[in-house]
């Protein structure tokens, strides 16, 4: 018996993304982003990602079966993600995944996104040995997990009690006169910068905020910081050194966002770290994580960049998962669920 | 009016505690202030004497967040710097009438929308000072209070009181 085909959905935010895997194997995994409609806007706007998904999802999901160069007929079981999202943008996905196992009389597998980007590791050949810690960063998301069985078990150590790493990228960009999205465009002002010009504060770093926020973020602070240096400049009459500033800021913010997850490695014995989400894109970030991992014996897991990013593919990847535990299809009446808990896998 | 000084981010949320419970279903609280002035730190002061669910971190990226409540009047969370106008924002088909509304961001585009609301605006001291090495500062926020139209003040004497 061969493993089954699972198609995936994904429209949580702002791409579109249908991917299909046999197993553990990746066939097609085909992204349409609306990020450029966004722009204008400063980020993403709810009802035009809902919008270009609608137009997009069609086109998308045909691409991803000639990718795959499977039928739709083929497909043994649909997975689709219903939350954490933009509420509009989920119902869009959602609803086709909905119309799609209904007309071809297949399961339906209702996923947790966040699960989604840690799952994406099954499609390694070498999955990464659980228990695992994942640290999940992107413009909605920052949050630590620990993941014991990515169908069965997957719990939040901590996660942002103000803004997402991506949301402190655009708004420090937004403070510096960049255009969105915030993260490119740091990364290109830091290029020159010194990261350590500036000392800008690393959130809830603090022994007395240990205490409550041991495994939680906060970039707020950062931000105001960051706010203050340009100001301060600026009465000064002086030019902001925006490469320093710049450099700084990605710094405060990849030095944080690794050292709290090595922690967690270290305090719960667990020495295997997956990173995951957009903000991964950010090359700091990642060397940084590969730095200290190395120097603290942690096996460190970074997917490839489209498969970091919001993709069907991981989401196709958790469904396989959850077919090949036997785990009971989701029924049709799943709803949306815009802040779904990371410890609910499959709705 | 009201003129406060806040000292430090405890103190700023509260304050949002110290409003929570005056509020209904229908009631709008417009916060105005620049990045970093305490905006969403009150509104999780406020979300928590609620018993509001979920983190109250900030809708930026969302535009608007709505955190079911203890009390059953849904709380919910505007972040309006994106939006043009009140086009834009009438156009997120909010629930004005049965929720708790919180608009960051939010003056001159609510007023035309609402009969009646508490402005809050947060300043927060710019400039110079700014030496924060490594360390975040908790600055004094000065804090004015104003209601509008009739439950606007009505609110505003409640806290006065």
């Amino acid at each position: 018996m061969t493993a089954p085909l699972v198609l995936g959905i994904e429209t949580s935010c702002d791409e579109t993304g249908v991917g299909i895997v046999r197993g553990s194997t990746l066939l097609a995994n085909v992204i349409a982003s609306s990020m450029d409609e966004h722009a204008r806007y400063g980020g993403v706007v709810p009802e035009v990602a809902a919008r270009a998904h609608l137009e997009a999802l069609r086109p998308t999901l045909e691409a991803a079966l000639e990718q795959a160069g499977v039928a739709l007929g083929e497909v043994d079981a649909i997975a689709v993600t219903s939350g954490p999202g933009l509420a509009g943008a989920l119902m869009v996905g959602l609803g086709a995944a909905k119309a799609l196992a209904m007309a071809l009389d297949r399961p339906l597998y209702a996923v947790n996104h966040l699960v989604g980007h840690v799952g994406v590791d099954l499609l390694d050949p070498e999955p990464l040995e659980l228990p695992a810690i994942a640290l999940l960063v992107s413009g909605g998301h920052t949050s630590l997990l620990r993941v014991r069985s990515l169908t069965d078990d997957v719990e939040l150590l901590g996660e942002t009690i103000d803004d997402a790493a991506g949301e402190a990228f655009d708004k420090v960009a937004r403070l510096l006169g960049l255009p969105y999205p915030g993260g490119p465009q740091i990364d290109r002002a830091a290029v020159g910068g010194d990261p350590a010009a500036i000392r800008f504060p690393r959130g809830l770093t603090h022994p007395k905020d240990l205490e409550r926020h041991r495994y939680d973020f906060s970039f707020s602070g950062l931000k105001t910081a960051v706010a203050r240096h340009v100001e301060a400049a600026r009465d000064r009459g002086e030019e902001v050194a925006l490469a320093d500033v710049a450099a700084s800021f990605r710094e405060a913010v990849a030095d944080v966002l690794t050292a709290k997850a090595v922690r967690a490695c270290h305090e719960l014995e667990i020495p295997r770290l997956l990173l995951g989400g957009g903000v991964v894109a950010n090359a700091r970030v990642r060397e940084l994580a590969a730095e200290r991992a190395a120097a603290a014996g942690i096996e460190l897991r970074i997917p490839p960049l489209a498969l970091c990013t919001d993709n069907g593919a991981m989401i196709a990847a958790l469904g396989a998962a959850l077919v090949a535990r036997g785990r009971p299809p989701s029924p049709f009446d799943v709803p949306a669920d815009s802040t779904l808990p990371v410890g609910t896998v499959l709705c | 009016m009201i003129e406060l000084t806040v000292p430090d981010a405890a103190s700023m949320e509260a304050l949002g505690a110290r409003i929570a419970p005056l509020l209904r279903a229908g009631d709008v609280l417009l916060l105005d202030g620049e990045l970093g002035a305490g905006k969403t730190t009150l509104t999780r002061g406020l979300g928590a004497a609620l018993g509001a669910r979920g983190a109250i971190t900030s809708p930026t990226f969302v535009l608007a967040r709505e955190h079911p409540t203890a009390g059953g009047v849904p709380l919910v969370h505007v972040d309006a710097y994106r939006l043009p106008g009140a086009v834009e924002l009438d156009d997120l088909d909010l629930d004005w009438a049965g929720a708790i509304t919180v608009v960051e961001w939010g003056s001159g585009k609510v007023e035309s929308l609402v009969d009646a609301w508490l402005r809050v605006a947060l300043d927060r001291p710019t400039g110079v000072a700014a030496d924060t090495d490594g360390e975040e500062p908790d600055e004094p926020r000065r804090v004015v209070i104003r209601g509008h139209g009739a439950r606007g003040r009505e609110l505003e004497a409640a806290l006065r009181a």
